[in-house]
């Protein structure tokens, strides 16, 4: 436990000095907010609101596999990983601290897009917040989950950047399906559907138990 | 407080496509300390990594005082240096302090960091680290949670000779309190005052090995060159 | 694979091990079997009445849904194969993962092609997104990566280790998917399942030769392929005694 908190710490502060990948994330984010407007043109704009949390998912899930792949990266100068795997213990709980780590910070870059969107696309997000932020925090959670421990992977391969969406987005379509119904019901101001919430929990928890148990294989020699 | 008794049986490691470890026989006496020696690619490395914990053996035993091996009683030195370039030297050590659940890990970080000489620079980054200096703090780093055990890869490298001559005098005070030691060096005359034993590693095989009490450079030196003429 | 612990894989251990030996032993008769019953199989369909209704591409019956349990058995065995191979070590458990996924992507494939071409004659289209298709189609694409990370990882322990982590992940996104549609998924164009007598006169032995002879195939090609990786791993051991050297360890 206290090595997952430490690694969250580390991660946190390491970011606060670089801020590289939250901006990155964002930027990226932003774009895709405006490739959406050319993507989509001449749309009716009650349509184009209708369709918004599906392209605020797009947004969020390509976002995150750009984090998700920079956050072993980090790992990787002085063999700091290595450092990682001497650490005593059960290595879940590394990938407990990683999975932390990007799970606040694709949060941040999600609550800052969610407001770009909402301007764009003259969405109004306040009335179904709480039902919206409760959705988008359990996919995410589901999204660090598998892509912290397949990021740990795709990083150590040949093809570090390339690899990570073929391995991540199969396992992501589930969270997506969950995630999307339930962020629309928010966004149009219905309560967000206990199936999605419950979904959303059994992915989260399936996840997070088989990375918790892989990572040690992963980080093994 | 003596270093658990080390012993590696039939330790074999294939990577992709070389072996770099073809059956290891190794014991270490509790307290005892051990030099291994050989040239470039002979498994020096994979053997300290194995010894970590960091590499899994493909075959063979690793046992600590006849049990399981343990990460947390391993103190482990690689060629990289371990650290995170955007955390000051202090704060490097406070996170490997929690890492190994150090008990105050900021009165240790500082301890070791003036222990090291590094007290006037515990506040700067890392990333503009000398080589020297990194050396010093991933020394100070494998130290953090006082191991039984230290696994030292080329601790020299990078160090100017009075950092040398202090890590020198540091080995042999701590060797002197009970701690195991297992380095690798390319200098034999460092290996033979520091070391009372050593094994010369050739193809990932021990060709030769000495286990005495009073180990000479000589004696090193002639085992050496039996050890490269006898491989094939 | 804790390090010091006591199962570790002994690089001495056979190639091909005593598992893979007894098993490639069934391979000839099974191909024997194969044979005679491709050709029971083939005049059977050739000789069934053709469907009132949907025509002749209503023969697709015969291949589509044994192509699925061909899929879906060999992706259930990649993850419990490479369970086992996490667990145990047990290397030519890894080599039947690797045949596994191979096998039951080509059913798969094959599965995905003969489904639209059944759907456009009798749907009219050659894609919808029905429930099990859907399903399928991702579950084709965990499989696909799965070969993707063992094609660009290269030959070695490590490549091993994380595509059996993923062949785990793929098992119990299997479930996980078929749950989404049960809850999300559009009203399934598949038949829940086929009852007794629920074919036509004359269609039920085609439909049952056709099972076999395909399961038949599977487990031919598997144990052939998995020979094959068997044999690659022996020429790979024998290489790599003959060379030496250190590890990459810092880049890794």
């Amino acid at each position: 436990m206290n090595v997952a908190l430490a690694i969250l710490w580390k991660d946190l502060v390491s970011e606060w000095r670089s801020r590289d990948r939250v901006v990155a994330m964002l930027i990226f984010s932003i774009l895709m907010a405006v490739v959406f407007h050319f993507a989509l043109p001449d749309q009716d704009p009650e349509a184009l609101r209708a369709l918004t949390p599906g392209l605020l998912w797009t947004a969020y899930l390509f976002a995150a596999l750009l984090g998700l792949n920079r956050s072993f990266a980090l790992e990787l100068e002085n063999d700091a990983l290595g450092g990682l795997a001497l650490a005593p213990g059960n290595r879940g709980w590394i990938f407990l601290g990683k999975a932390a780590a990007n799970w606040v910070l694709i949060s941040i870059v999600q609550v800052l897009t969610a407001g770009v969107f909402a301007v764009f696309y003259r969405v109004d997000l306040l009335p179904g917040l709480t039902g919206l932020a409760s959705v988008v925090g359990l996919g995410t959670l589901g999204i660090c989950a598998a892509g912290t421990l397949l990021a740990a992977m795709a990083v150590r391969t040949g093809f570090r950047e390339v690899l990570l969406p073929v391995l991540l987005l199969p396992a992501l379509f589930p969270i997506l399906a969950g995630a999307v119904q339930g962020s629309m019901a928010a966004v149009a101001g219905r309560p967000v559907p206990f199936e999605s919430l419950q979904l959303l929990f059994v992915i989260d928890g399936v996840y997070l138990i088989v990375a918790f148990l892989g990572f040690d294989y992963v980080l093994d020699e | 407080m003596n270093s658990p008794q080390l012993k590696l049986r039939g330790v074999r490691k294939r990577y992709a496509s070389v072996t770099a470890l073809r059956g290891v026989d190794i014991t270490l006496a509790p307290g005892g300390s051990l030099a291994i020696l050989g040239p470039n690619g002979a498994g020096k490395s994979t053997l300290l990594r194995v010894m970590a914990g960091l590499a899994h053996p493909t075959a063979g035993r690793i046992e600590f005082a006849g049990g399981k091996h343990d990460r947390g009683q391993v103190g482990y030195l690689g060629h990289a240096t371990l650290l995170y370039p955007e955390l000051t030297a202090r704060e490097n050590l406070i996170f490997a302090g929690r890492l190994y659940g150090v008990n105050s890990p900021q009165a240790r970080a500082d301890q070791l960091l003036a222990e090291e000489g590094l007290g006037e620079v515990a506040e700067r980054r890392v990333g503009g680290f000398s080589r020297g200096m990194a050396q010093r703090l991933s020394i100070a780093r494998a130290r953090v949670h006082s191991p039984k055990l230290l696994l030292l890869d080329e601790p020299f490298t990078g160090l100017d000779e009075p950092a040398a001559q202090r890590l020198t005098e540091r080995l042999t005070t701590l060797s002197a309190e009970g701690h195991g030691l297992v380095l690798t060096t390319h200098e034999i005359s460092r290996a033979a005052r520091l070391a009372r034993s050593a094994v010369i590693l050739v193809d990932g095989t021990v060709q030769e090995s000495i286990d005495s009490d009073a180990m000479s450079e000589a004696e090193l030196r002639a085992a050496y060159a039996r050890a490269l003429e006898a491989a094939p | 694979m804790k390090p010091g612990n006591e199962t570790a894989p002994n690089p001495e251990a056979d190639i091909p091990s005593p598992l893979e030996a007894r098993m490639s032993r069934w391979r000839r008769p099974l191909g024997i079997v194969l044979g005679l019953l491709t050709i029971g199989y083939a005049w059977s369909v050739v000789s069934a009445p053709i469907d009132h209704t949907q025509g002749v591409i209503q023969k697709i019956l015969y291949v589509h849904p044994p192509l699925a349990y061909g899929a879906y058995l060999g992706f259930v065995i990649t993850g419990f194969a490479g369970m086992v191979f996490l667990g145990r070590g047990r290397e030519d458990l890894d080599r039947l993962a690797i045949a596994s996924a191979e096998v039951g992507v080509i059913f798969c494939t094959l599965m995905l092609v003969t489904g639209p071409i059944w759907a456009r004659g009798t749907w009219g289209v050659w894609w919808s997104w029905d429930a099990r298709l859907t399903v399928t189609l991702l579950l084709w694409f965990v499989y696909l990566a799965y070969l993707l990370l063992r094609g660009f990882g290269g030959r070695n322990p490590r490549t091993a280790r994380f595509a059996a982590i993923y062949g785990v992940l793929g098992l119990v996104l299997i479930p996980l998917n078929y749950y989404v549609i049960e809850i999300f998924g559009s009203r399934s164009m598949h038949p829940e399942n086929l009852k007794q007598g629920s074919l036509g006169d004359g269609m039920g032995l085609p439909f049952l030769l056709g099972n076999l002879a395909l399961a038949g195939a599977f487990f031919y090609l598997l144990l052939l392929r998995w020979e094959v990786e068997s044999q690659r791993a022996r020429e790979d051991d024998q290489g790599s005694e003959a060379r030496v050297g250190g590890p990459r360890a810092p880049k890794d």
